[in-house]
């Protein structure tokens, strides 16, 4: 084809377009990387014999990160598709509920279980694990058929189910934990270790983050997503299904929490009904700060898993530097605020 | 009439609940036609296309496609069939590329995944029919695009599949005058293509322009459909107002 005449004014598009190194240096997940980087740095220097930088330092890391790393993920496509669920910290506990009543239930003579033998241990804590990821499907599905039907936004109605879903679990223990899991499952799965020293959940939520990953950067269902976020009524018009997506979108965070539930009882032979308050504020956290932008329409898995770790290092850090591990939360919502400046800072080049 | 429409729209009502916006609409178009559509501001122009486009259902009314009596009840139906809407308010998504916005919905799949390559060509080379210059930048965010070039991604994502009709609604409201003639121009590559092209515009000088048919809706009722060479502005903007009535045969 012969370069063509264009007439004064004619609509043309330049090639500003920058390149595939410029692209990955000027990534929020790449800035974020060596923000991650230099702080474990930091702390390997500051650390007394350079403890932090120990191999068993990071297997705790790695382990204390992975079901942040795990919500975020969920959270990433939420964010992206323009929703929030503010309900999975709930989801997490329920799940978690459900799963150690049937485990049980099924795990042996009440007997037994007081002294933590289960006759029965390897059945019950395969149907637990299948009743945490059930009941986490469910709370989605309910999330995401009340944005739906009421046809209110995701904030309002996860803010009423995080009430209504932390009072179920409440209500089905009777505001007593259900403690005395089979050590089975600790040994086995929650603090278990692939080749002796990666956290078997650490290695979940990696495989589970490159799933989404590829989903969210090839597959159909991310670009989908990232329309909904983008614009809703261009999406729909584009002749995209917005309530179906939102469902799979809700299901696959109901899922991940589920999962999350599971792992949390796993390491800790307990539930922890009190707990799990701040969790949907940190994957969202962790998610703006990774590169999503809270206004939908972009997003990073990559940036979430990293910036995931973030809470982990500064708690983990300031606890071996014996400074009070509160101030990781000050340290994160500083971050935080950083990282929101940013994609405003974004927002107003784009347009 | 030499050809057969491709649109043939009979009788179409549309209320929102008590306010009747259509009464009974006759609306065709023909291939390698630009057929105009025009009338005053809440005449019930977006309405009347929107039915045709599935997002807003009619009330009743019959909707033939081809000869075909068809029901367009989502998006997806119509362009099915081969039709395609510009709407006014453009809806592209901002965050997205211009490859992503063109192929939104319809993406071209390799293996389950992405067929990028495929989809850069086909953006690139349907852009280049529109005589629009452009290779090395498909991958551009429309965020950082101008009016008329968002324009341009509009009307190149609709004639993306081969569209067979194609509905625009107020393509040039927002341009400046060299970005109109642009879009005008291509507005008529369109019909050259063989493309019913269902042009809504309140400017009469772009009308003339570009049409080969003009329908006029006054209140929800078409009040004139005739050639563009049999009419001129005067009458037209006697039927657009209600102060002049059509008693011709309706092209
Ligand atoms: N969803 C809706 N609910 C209620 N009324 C509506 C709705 N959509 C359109 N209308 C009404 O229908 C009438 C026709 O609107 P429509 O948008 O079709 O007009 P139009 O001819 O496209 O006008 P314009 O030239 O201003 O774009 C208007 O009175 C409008 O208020
Ligand atoms: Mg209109």
């Amino acid at each position: 084809m012969t370069q063509t005449q264009t007439p004064p004014g004619a609509v043309t598009f330049d090639s500003s377009e920058p390149s595939a190194t410029r692209r990955v240096v000027t990534s929020t997940a790449f800035m974020i990387a060596i923000v991650v980087t230099v702080l474990i740095l930091l702390f390997g220097v500051l650390s007394p014999n350079g403890v932090f930088l120990s191999a068993g330092n990071f297997r705790n890391l790695a382990l204390d990160s992975a079901q942040l790393i795990l919500l975020a993920v969920g959270m990433t496509f939420l964010v992206g598709a323009g929703e929030l669920d503010l309900s999975i910290g709930a989801n997490v506990i329920l799940s978690s509920v459900v799963a150690a009543k049937v485990i049980t239930f099924v795990g042996g003579t009440p007997e037994e279980i007081l002294a933590g033998d289960y006759s029965n241990a390897a059945t019950a804590i395969l149907l637990g694990f299948l009743a945490a990821v059930v009941t986490g499907v469910l709370f989605g599905i309910v999330n995401a058929a009340l944005v739906n039907m009421l046809r209110v936004s995701s904030f309002i109605v996860t803010l009423a189910m995080m009430s209504a879903g932390s009072g179920i679990a409440y209500i089905v223990t009777g505001g007593i934990n259900v403690s005395s899991l089979p050590r089975e499952m600790q040994k086995g799965f929650g603090s278990a270790d692939l080749f002796g020293i990666i956290p078997i959940p650490a290695v979940i939520a990696v495989v589970i983050g490159l799933v989404a990953w590829f989903a969210m950067t090839k597959l159909r269902f991310g670009v989908h997503t990232l329309g909904m976020g983008s614009s809703l009524r261009a999406a729909e018009r584009a002749g995209i299904n917005i309530r179906r997506q939102r469902v799979k979108l809700f299901v696959i965070m109901g899922g991940i929490a589920g999962l999350v539930g599971f792992i949390d009882i796993s390491r800790f032979l307990t539930t922890n009904i009190q707990g799990h308050q701040g969790d949907a504020l940190a994957a969202i956290a962790a998610v703006v700060i990774g590169g999503t932008s809270l206004f939908g329409g972009r997003a990073s898995i990559l940036g979430s898993m990293i910036a995931a770790i973030i809470p982990a290092i500064l708690i983990n850090g300031l606890v071996i530097m014996r400074v009070g591990s509160f101030y990781q939360l000050v340290v994160t919502g500083v971050i935080l605020l950083i990282a929101v400046g940013i994609d405003q800072r974004r927002r107003a080049q784009s347009k | 009439m030499a050809e057969a429409p491709i649109i043939e729209l009979t009788n179409i009502v549309k209320s929102f609940g008590p306010v009747s916006v259509l009464k009974g609409v006759n609306l065709r178009a023909y291939p390698g036609k630009v057929t105009a559509l025009v009338g005053d501001n809440g005449a019930g122009k977006s309405t009347l296309i929107k039915g045709l486009a599935g997002v807003q259902p009619y009330d009743s009314g019959e909707v033939r496609f081809a000869g075909e009596a068809v029901h367009l009840h989502s998006p997806r139906e119509a362009s099915r069939l081969g039709i395609e809407v510009v709407y006014q308010d453009l809806a592209l998504c901002d965050n997205l590329d211009i490859v992503q916005n063109m192929f939104l919905g319809r993406e071209e799949l390799g293996f389950g995944t992405f067929d990028e390559g495929l989809m850069e060509r086909e953006a690139a080379e349907t852009l280049r029919q529109l005589s629009v210059r452009t290779v090395s930048s498909v991958r551009q965010k429309v965020s950082s695009l101008s009016g008329g070039q968002r324009q341009t991604v509009a009307i190149a994502r609709s004639v993306l599949k081969k569209a067979k009709v194609v509905v625009l609604d107020e393509p040039t409201a927002a341009l400046g005058v060299a970005q109109t003639e642009q879009v005008l121009e291509l507005v008529g590559r369109l019909a050259e293509q063989g493309v019913a092209v269902i042009l809504i515009s309140h400017n009469l000088a772009d009308v003339f322009a570009v049409a080969d048919y003009i329908s006029v809706l006054y209140l929800g009722q078409m009040v004139a459909s005739v050639k563009a060479e049999d009419t001129n502005r005067d009458d037209i903007v006697g039927y657009i107002t209600g102060s002049k009535t059509y008693n011709g045969v309706q092209a």
